[in-house]
């Protein structure tokens, strides 16, 4: 009778042992490119949006990008689907993701701007917005996101969305919009719109 | 590997004679060889992505993407031409942007595909080499699957379930009922392309119909007993069309067996149906071409390894979009754009001799039920085990308690879905 060959059988209940972790691919680390070129679809290439109510968000500030998604992730910040798609990212992965999209240069919209709508946006911008909004609202941070530039349809949103209490962070946000009209907000969003 | 790519480099160089004569454009780069050729097939919702983002990611890829038509339509949003709301202009994009990004676009029908010699033979008698070949050939359909069906009868009982002439012409025949007419959307059985589009169709001709036929019915018989969004389909049906949309379930008598286009008299299990508009979305599989180049298996769509949409059957060819079989991802365009992303990361690792890189996917899909009444679901991905499955607790469907603030908000993003993800595609 032959002897047991140890070795090998040792061999083998190592192979074994390591097959899970080989085919556990649910900790495969994602690239960067690979997790938010999944964006693009409806955010455009590389972030820039081709409109109207969707956001670019190619060029924004980084850590703006990582307190939304992960807000979202976290059901802390109201949405109609990004709440749904964040909550299939680690947070490591939202980091990436993030990183991606900061690392990309930001394009304005092609919009100019309409005379009449926009007459009284430019002093509405000075005594409601620039504070935190600096530099015409180009001026970007972690709770500041780049306005100029930005479409109107989701800056109209995003502004009545604060004024009504449906969604705003920082709180000093709401303290300023709670006082501009709907026509106001509308002004304000084309004016940023058109900036560059 | 390297030895293959190598020969791929060899086949290349011996037909480049043959491809400059008959792409001029091209020429121009002849100078600096490529370090691989990608040609892509069909320029639709995967294979424009695929090529752009080959393009984008490394200059040096020779990218031919072959596309039969100068023109693409887009499926999405094509609903809403039935619902009057849109004409197929505003859906309709040509392929400068693509060529600007000096991607080589042909207009040219493939008939052949030769995986042995790397070998794509056109219609207009021009051979295209590959390193690697992406196949994005959308759906055929299977004709014997309901008696008395054919793709001749469809000229007058459309499908127009890809957007173009009989997209029109079903508007006609819509437009042209009688206030009081009957019609029918016979839908089909999984899977298929655009798994809530039957629905959203239903929609979106009772929108029509309310404001100008508010008598009509419309009735779907379907070959399933479930389909997608089906609670708020429901639900947004009764409410804003009251019962102007019946549903038949395969079970309660929906399966059509049979067509007599004649008498326009549909062949149910239990009974049949007279009716004066239908709309018979035929059973479906992977497109004529990957039927042709022996991708497809017995069940008619194309086996893929789900990490990199190589195909399981030729190597070096990869099939993306409603054609392949991607585990439990949706045949929708979303799906096809993000397959499209992967493929291409996968097919530059492949030319670097570096290992496929650890896939992500998305899908979105909004249906437009109402002018301020849209809904959304949406998939996160991953691969597990080689196949690709849910993430779980992501996803899902808009709640079904939503206020007229979001499902409007729904509505606008369901527009802006189709303005970036075309976008995406063809710019």
């Amino acid at each position: 009778m032959p002897m047991p060959d140890w070795s090998r059988a040792i061999g083998v209940g190592l192979l074994i042992a390591f097959v899970p972790s080989l085919y556990a691919q649910t900790d495969e680390v994602r690239s960067a490119s690979m997790l938010a070129n999944t964006c693009a679809g409806c955010h455009g290439t590389l972030g820039a949006s081709a409109g109207e109510v969707m956001p670019t968000i190619g060029g924004m500030d980084k850590g703006y990008l990582v307190a939304v998604l992960s807000d979202y992730k976290l059901g802390k910040r109201p949405s109609t689907i990004m709440g749904r798609i964040m909550q299939g990212y680690k947070d490591q992965e939202i980091n990436a993701i993030a990183s991606f999209y900061a690392a990309q240069p930001w394009v304005s919209t092609d919009r100019v701007a309409v005379a009449d709508q926009l007459a009284e946006a430019p002093v509405l911008h000075e005594r409601y917005c620039e504070s935190c909004h600096q530099d015409g609202g180009r001026g970007q941070d972690t709770e500041s996101p780049r306005m100029a530039g930005q479409w109107a349809g989701y800056l109209q949103y995003a502004m009545q969305a604060c004024r009504d209490g449906e969604r705003c962070h920082p709180r000093k946000m709401r303290d300023r919009v709670t006082d501009l009209s709907d026509d106001e907000i509308v002004a304000l969003a084309h004016f940023y719109e058109s900036q560059k | 590997m390297s030895t293959l790519t190598r020969r791929g480099f060899l086949t290349t160089s011996i037909l480049s004679t043959a491809a400059v004569a008959s792409t001029p454009r091209i020429a121009l780069g002849a100078a600096t060889p490529p370090r691989a050729r990608v040609v892509v097939v069909g320029g639709g919702y995967g294979g424009t992505i695929a090529a752009k983002y080959l393009s984008m990611s490394d200059p040096s890829i020779r990218v031919t993407l072959i596309e039969k038509d100068p023109v693409y339509i887009s499926c999405p949003l094509s609903n809403e031409v039935l619902g009057g709301e849109r004409d197929l202009a505003s859906l309709t994009f040509d392929y400068r942007g693509l060529t600007r990004r000096g991607i080589a676009v042909m207009q040219d029908t493939v008939v052949e595909i030769d995986p042995a010699q790397h070998l794509v033979k056109g219609a207009s008698g021009n051979r295209y080499t590959y390193d690697k070949l992406v196949v994005s050939p959308g759906i055929a359909y299977d004709w014997d699957a309901i008696e008395g069906m054919s793709e001749a009868v469809a000229e007058q009982i459309p499908h127009a379930w890809k957007a173009g002439p009989q997209t029109r012409t079903l508007r006609k025949q819509l437009e042209a009922m009688d206030d009081g007419g009957v019609f029918y959307i016979v839908a089909p059985p999984n899977p298929f392309r655009c798994p809530p589009g039957p629905y959203e169709r239903a929609a979106q001709v009772a929108h029509y119909f309310s404001n100008h036929k508010p008598k009509s019915k419309i009735v779907i018989l379907d070959a399933k007993d479930a389909f997608s969004k089906q609670a708020l389909f429901q639900a947004a049906w009764q409410e804003h069309y009251g019962d102007m949309i019946e549903w038949v379930s395969g079970a309660q008598g929906g399966i059509v067996e049979a067509i007599d286009p004649e008498t326009r008299t549909l062949v149910g299990s239990f009974e049949e149906y007279q009716g004066d508009v239908i709309n018979l979305i035929p059973h479906q599989k992977a497109g004529a071409l990957a039927q042709v180049a022996g991708l497809a298996n017995e069940s008619g769509w194309c086996p893929v390894d789900q990490r990199t949409f190589e195909s399981s059957i030729h190597k070096d060819i990869y099939v993306i979009g409603d054609a392949c079989i991607a585990g439990v991802m949706p045949k929708s365009g979303y799906s096809a754009n993000s397959q499209g992303k992967v493929c291409a990361a996968a097919i530059l690792a492949a030319i670097d001799g570096e290992p496929a890189p650890a896939p992500s996917y998305v899908n979105t899909c909004y249906s437009i039920i109402a002018p301020e009444h849209g809904i959304s679901v949406a998939g996160v991905y991953r691969l597990e085990d080689g196949k690709i499955v849910d993430v779980p607790g992501a996803g899902g469907v808009s709640p079904a308690d939503a206020d007229a603030r979001t499902r409007a908000m729904e509505q606008q993003f369901a527009l802006d879905w189709f303005r970036n993800i075309t976008s995406d595609m063809f710019t």
